[in-house]
């Protein structure tokens, strides 16, 4: 847990560095007159401080010592759910204008439902084509919002 | 005095009027949908229904937008509670001591506190509006950009470590916050920054995004990464009588309201973020001053009942520079200066007297409006509650499906909706590691108006750093800064003291 | 089985649906225009006011976005790459054709096509009515005493009215230190508030200020005075030859059908003649000005020019 803590700290301190080094590349300008760069720079560099104090503060901690906030998650389910999950939301993204709303909707739903273990499709289809149908009434009809059409031009 | 008792009467009999009470109805009516439903905040809920009032006299118009607009902000705390999504920056606080309440199985009487700090709220603001309101407005004309740079330094080393756990961890992410802000084009200069030669990258990240990412979205991963079992349960069931706030509950937070109700009509008056300043300033409050300090962030009523009456108050001192000055300090008091305009009247500080019927009737029906929405929601609390009840492997797709759709809608844009995935899985990664989101949208919020506001004060001193000490309402709010930031030494040092002298 | 049936069912709908509908006649949604500035600047509330009147004509909305930022250019390289459908028009401002000389722009006013233009305005400078400055002599005077001293509000850096303070620096032979805010409203609460000594705007911007007493016209940058204060001498009146002001239009991206530019222009042509919109620009006390799509492309492509060379001048 410890070690995997030390991890996080050491991207953020990346994070910050690689801020940093961006921020060279504008214009800085002097602290009287601040450039692009300068505000973005400082971040950068007091995000490597913070981090960097944070790492070495567990570093040094010994294992007794705990850090005040506990990382929770402890009891976990599968990664795979977990990735199919998201897999799932990137897929409709992409392809959110070429489906088209009511499309969109109703395919995020049957697949999430599926995913997330409700096997019985007599349940999943009705269930994520009533979802569908009363969000696109909801939203495109009565509130009139210009969701993308698509391939069914709804 | 008396006269403007006497104004706000026939403000009453203006509002009173079988049409004008309709509109006010309509108004809360709409405002309380568009509130819960995310993405969907009263601005765009306002600009969609100006059309509507084309056919209407300026007063009923003004007061029906006024009504969407408080009766978003009743409405827009029900999904932070609920599902943990935010809908819009008033109620990023909500989701920490809300959401908690709702897992809990304490919904109900989250709900409805918010319904009635918001009314307590709204009645008060609307007494300051009243008597308070030219003064105010003339003191709100004293923040210019070294008063402003000073209340964002101020607010922002105090706030960001709001929900009090580390220390650390809290200004990593708050300056996480203010490296993400800077993106998109320089303000002052027009150069672009880390832009990475995206066009969508220019006008910034979208707020929204980042809030219902990493608070909705990080929520529902997470859950999904959770076994199996525990995706069949709905939350703790509500007991029927559990549906609203016990007397105890009542007793917690009428301190926390009040409290808030005044802290946020003061901070309505700042142009800029006030939603933001009024309700991570109500929640630190609440938490220094409690005595069980360790209930918060697990469903302390305090929590949610001083920043959502902080939220209400602000949003009615948010009229006073629209009204006075004919200036809106935010973008839903612009939309309504539009509305003004299209009804043929010109808000300035001309306005109150050429056209008293409407100010002083909007104002009573700010009232009736507030009453209107406290009877409307208080019975509405049990339907919403209820929705917990949905096993969470069928809610949760339903709160993806909500989240992409209303994340859509703030901009019509896809764009949008990928920063909101990217910043749900951030937000995930953060819950796992115990890193607090509050702190990087407040500093999101802050952050772009604070560089601002330092670079335009440099340039008005020629580059005198005096500026920010020779003004005092700016030396202030700078003391106080540093006032705070010693006051752990001095606790540790009268500590010692007291130990010395027994 | 079940599954598979399923499947199939949804990939052949999926094909079978997969042609576009014909587009309706247009406008079959609301019309966004995008106004580069913050709200409660001169061209939002102009616009505002516009969008109002026309949907009428046009039988849909026209809903007014906010897109600030950089002088106009985060609102101007959004509308350039809206799709040319004619639902997302830009709000045409004079620093359309200034920014693409100052800075690197994705854009001039040769990525768009003109609709119409709806206003032409004087700009001038704003002092406070307690200002230690009581006329126009006092204040260049003490300009050309202390360069650099007199503290000027525009609406952001590069933008029409920061050239225009600009230009008037090199007219009287004085130098300013221009202060950028994001918009004319904010740079108005900040003279309001005294924290800046003038402010460089156009109409409507601070005129219900300056009809209730609180603020002044310093310098009057027109042809010829205001119908509203004819009290107001225009500086050329005082000797300095220097005019100058801002057109405000509608452009919508390159390659938008003719047809819909039509029905565009006539709908908020007839916006523009309303009553209703009529009232509110004497009450803004802005100078409208009707100019065609062909009128106001020759006025953009001139100006375009003129700029280029001013901005050349002064950067020198």
């Amino acid at each position: 847990m410890k070690r995997d803590e030390i991890i996080v700290g050491i991207v953020i301190f990346i994070f910050g560095g690689i801020t940093a080094a961006v921020s060279l590349r504008m214009p800085i300008g002097t602290f009287r007159m601040p450039g692009t760069g300068m505000f973005p720079l400082l971040l950068g560099i007091l995000l490597m401080i913070l981090s960097g104090i944070l790492v070495l503060r567990l570093f040094f901690q010994g294992r007794q010592i705990r850090v005040k906030s506990e990382p929770s998650g402890e009891s976990l389910g599968s990664p795979v759910q977990l990735i199919l999950f998201l897999g799932t939301m990137v897929f409709i993204t992409l392809f959110f204008n070429q489906l088209g709303y009511p499309l969109s909707s109703f395919l995020l739903m049957v697949a999430l439902l599926r995913i997330l273990g409700v096997k019985r499709w007599t349940l999943n289809l009705p269930l994520s084509f009533v979802t569908a149908v009363v969000s696109y009434f909801v939203f495109v009809q009565w509130l009139q919002i210009p969701l993308p059409k698509g391939w069914i031009g709804l | 005095m008396f006269e403007s008792l006497q104004h706000l009467a026939n403000g009453f009999g203006i509002a009173g009027t079988i049409h004008n009470l309709f509109y006010c109805l309509i108004g809360c009516i709409v405002g309380t949908l568009i509130g819960v439903l995310p993405g969907i905040g009263p601005i765009a809920g306002i600009a969609l229904l100006i059309p509507a009032t084309f056919s209407l006299n300026a007063t009923s118009a003004i007061i029906m937008l006024a009504g969407i607009y408080y009766g978003a902000m009743y409405g827009g705390s029900t999904t932070s509670i609920l599902l943990n999504v935010p809908g819009e920056t008033a109620s990023v606080i909500t989701c920490i001591d809300g959401y908690q309440m709702a897992q809990k199985g304490r919904a109900g009487p989250a709900l409805a506190i918010v319904s009635i700090g918001s009314f307590i709220a709204g009645t008060i603001g609307i007494f300051g509006l009243v008597f308070l309101a030219p003064p105010l407005a003339e003191a709100a004309l004293a923040f210019g950009p070294p008063e402003y740079f000073s209340l964002m330094v101020f607010g922002f080393i105090v706030l960001s470590n709001v929900t009090g756990k580390s220390l650390i961890k809290s200004l990593m992410m708050a300056i996480v916050g203010l490296i993400i802000g800077t993106i998109g084009l320089d303000p002052v200069t027009g150069n672009e920054r880390f832009t990475f030669g995206s066009i969508s990258l220019l006008s910034g990240i979208e707020f929204v995004a980042v809030a219902i990412g990493l608070f909705g979205i990080g929520e529902v991963l997470t859950n999904v990464n959770q076994p199996s079992e525990l995706l069949d349960q709905g939350v703790i069931m509500p007991r029927l009588r559990e549906l609203y706030p016990s007397l105890q509950d009542l007793k917690k937070s009428i301190g926390a309201i009040l409290r808030g109700t005044g802290l946020g009509f003061g901070v309505g008056l700042v142009p800029g973020p006030a939603p933001v300043i009024a309700t991570y300033s109500s929640y630190m409050i609440e938490r220094k001053i409690s005595k069980h300090p360790e209930e918060f962030g697990k469903g302390a009523i305090e929590g949610v009942a001083g920043p959502e009456s902080a939220n209400n108050s602000a949003c009615q001192s948010a009229f006073i520079p629209l009204f006075v000055l004919g200036i809106p300090f935010g973008p839903v008091t612009a939309i309504i200066l539009g509305a003004l305009l299209i009804h043929g009247v010109n808000p300035g500080p001309m306005m109150i007297g050429q056209h008293p019927e409407l100010f002083w009737g909007v104002i009573a029906s700010m009232y009736i409006g507030n009453f209107i929405l406290l009877i409307l929601n208080l019975p509405l609390v049990p339907l919403f509650a209820n929705i917990l009840r949905i096993p969470k492997r069928i809610l949760l797709p339903l709160v993806i499906l909500f989240c992409i759709t209303g994340q859509y809608t703030v901009n019509n844009s896809v764009f949008d909706i990928w920063m909101m995935l990217i910043f749900g899985v951030m937000g995930f990664l953060m819950r796992k590691w115990a890193y607090e989101g509050a702190p990087l949208l407040l500093a999101l919020v802050l952050g772009p108006k604070l560089e601002v506001a330092f670079r335009q004060s440099l340039m008005i001193s020629h580059g005198n750093f005096g500026i920010f000490v020779d003004r005092p309402v700016s030396m202030a709010f700078l003391l106080a800064t540093v006032i705070f930031l010693l006051l752990p030494v001095f606790k540790i040092i009268v500590k010692s003291l007291k130990k010395g002298g027994t | 089985m079940l599954r598979k049936v399923i499947v199939g069912l949804l990939v052949s709908l999926v094909f079978l649906i997969g042609v576009p509908l014909q587009a309706a006649e247009f406008p079959t949604k609301e019309v966004q225009v995008i106004i580069p500035w913050a709200p409660g600047g001169a061209t939002d509330l102009i616009f505002r006011a516009l969008a109002a009147t026309t949907g009428k004509y046009l039988g849909k909305a026209v809903v007014i976005i906010n897109r600030p930022g950089a002088g106009g250019a985060v609102g101007y390289t959004e509308g350039m790459r809206a799709a040319p459908d004619g639902y997302t028009l830009t709000s045409a401002v004079t620093p359309l054709t200034i920014l693409p000389h100052q800075v690197t722009t994705a854009f001039t006013y040769k990525n768009f096509d003109a609709v119409i233009n709806v206003v032409s305005d004087p700009s001038m400078f704003l002092v406070r009515s307690d200002s230690q400055w009581k006329t126009l002599k006092e204040f260049v005077d003490y300009a050309k005493k202390n360069p650099g001293m007199i503290t000027v509000g525009n609406s952001g850096a590069g933008g029409g009215v920061h050239l225009v303070a600009l230009a008037f620096e090199k007219a009287a032979g004085v130098k300013f230190n221009h202060i950028p805010f994001s918009g004319g409203g904010p740079s108005v609460t900040a003279l309001l508030g005294g924290h800046i000594h003038a402010v460089s705007v156009s109409p409507p911007e601070g005129i219900e200020h300056v009809k209730s007493g609180r603020l002044k016209i310093m310098a009057l940058f027109a042809e010829k005075r205001f119908e509203l204060f004819p009290d107001v001498p225009t500086v050329r009146e005082q000797g300095i030859n220097f005019v100058m002001g801002m057109w405000r239009g509608l452009i919508a991206p390159k390659g938008t059908p003719p047809d819909v530019i039509k029905k565009l222009h006539d709908a908020f042509k007839q916006g523009m003649d309303d009553p209703v919109f009529r009232k509110n620009a004497r009450d803004m006390s802005v100078n409208l000005h009707y100019l065609g799509p062909e009128a106001f492309e020759k006025l953009m492509a001139h100006d375009h020019e003129f700029f280029g060379q001013l901005v050349k001048e002064i950067k020198k």
